[in-house]
């Protein structure tokens, strides 16, 4: 998925290029996320409201800290979405656990939302293009979407678990087969924005799915490796590639220097 | 869901996950056959004796007036029902939520600031006649 980079030369864009590495750590993240945040509120003891501050909190710093800075920095970019992740999640979950909130009218809300902010950022900027993030108002409206993103497809995944009965192990097969669609159909010359944003969507399900199917016992079908375990191995996966992404990051900027 | 729905269900589920590359692990027999065919009427939830077991030790404690220690053993409950829930869940969600409320109630019974010893008591039974009505037992 390489050349969804090729479309267009980055200056100063304040987020990466989208690489097989981009979706490698943007599916992980979810998992890791989610763990997270699960650990927090259930092992720590520390319940769903404290968490929910603790973790919004850490966001508001990590946008913060994303905003200011001038250029992209992997390991400010990548926290600030493992976060949104969390939050996206937390939002979701509040709605349905806490307010009791029908799935079908939160997937329904969230899609909504999330079109009316492709709506404004296309108004606003004329683009919906992730490869020219160079002003703030840009930025915003990418992480506006961005935190939909994640609250639609958590949303949109527990609905389908909820009304239809679909286990993780159905949903890795479901979620990457529409994955693989999307991509044959972006390299076939269907629009790259649109290609992206549904992707991004998609791969919010998909690695909850993919995270549960090895953390999940063999008794329900997983692989039995357990939550922390599996979050551990993704953060590993993680830091690596943005130590990866780091360390070609400064390289680059050396030779444009 | 009716039975049939619950079959076509368990069978695609089945050749789905016995294609997927993780296959030779995916579905424990307990999932698929020796378990249900020892019960009469198995809970759409799968087999459901290790919760029982938690929550039949946090009502004994609670017994011996020993809260604390209930408490302790309740949390065990909700770890392990947390840690569960993806697998559990898309069995049969709707039962999933009424073993989940039982036992959020019980978690919220036992962790008040003065605990009602009844209160308590009777939450931690509701999950217990939940768990054993759903295995199809009372």
């Amino acid at each position: 998925m390489d050349s969804f980079g090729e479309h267009t030369v980055l200056s100063r864009s304040k987020v990466p290029e989208v690489t097989l590495a981009f979706w490698t750590i943007k599916i992980m993240s979810t998992t890791v996320g989610e763990t997270g945040a699960d650990y927090l509120a259930v092992h720590a003891g520390l319940g769903t409201a404290v968490t929910d501050v603790i973790t919004l909190a850490f966001l508001a710093a990590a946008l913060t800290l994303q905003m200011r800075v001038p250029r992209y920095v992997p390991w400010i970019y990548w926290l600030t979405v493992v976060l949104i992740s969390v939050v996206g999640t937390q939002i979701t979950d509040a709605l349905t656990d806490g307010l009791g909130v029908s799935l079908y009218v939160s997937t329904s809300v969230f899609a909504a939302a999330l079109a009316a902010t492709f709506a404004a950022w296309f108004a606003s900027e004329g683009t919906l293009s992730i490869h020219s993030i160079v002003t703030s108002r840009r930025e915003a409206f990418y992480w506006t979407a961005i935190l939909f993103t994640f609250a639609l497809g958590t949303a949109a995944g527990d609905l389908a678990t909820e009304a239809v009965g679909l286990g993780f192990n159905l949903g890795v097969v479901i979620f990457g087969a529409l994955i693989a669609i999307v991509t044959a159909a972006y390299y076939l010359g269907a629009n790259a924005v649109a290609c992206f944003w549904i992707g991004y969507i998609l791969t919010r399900p998909l690695g909850a799915s993919l995270g549960d199917l090895l953390s999940q016992s063999r008794e329900y079908g997983g692989l039995g490796l357990g939550s922390i375990y599996t979050s551990l191995g993704f953060l590993t996966v993680i830091i690596g590639l943005v130590a990866l992404l780091t360390a070609r990051d400064r390289t680059t900027t050396k030779l444009r220097a | 869901m009716s039975i049939r729905t619950f079959l076509y269900r368990s069978v695609a589920a089945l050749l789905l996950a016995t294609g997927a590359p993780a296959g030779a692990v995916l579905f424990a027999p307990s999932a698929a056959g020796p378990a249900r065919a020892q019960s009469p009427e198995p809970s759409k939830l799968g087999n459901l004796a290790s919760f029982r077991i938690i929550a039949a030790d946090g009502r004994a404690l609670l017994d011996k007036t020993d809260l604390a220690d209930a408490k302790a053993r309740l949390k065990d409950l909700e770890t392990a029902w947390d840690e569960a829930e993806a697998g559990l869940k898309p069995r049969a969600a709707a039962d999933w939520h009424v073993l989940d409320k039982a036992i959020d109630r019980a978690l919220t019974a036992v962790r008040a600031a003065s605990p009602d010893p009844g209160a308590c008591r009777s939450a931690v039974d509701e999950v217990v006649a939940t768990i054993d009505r759903f295995a199809g037992r009372t």
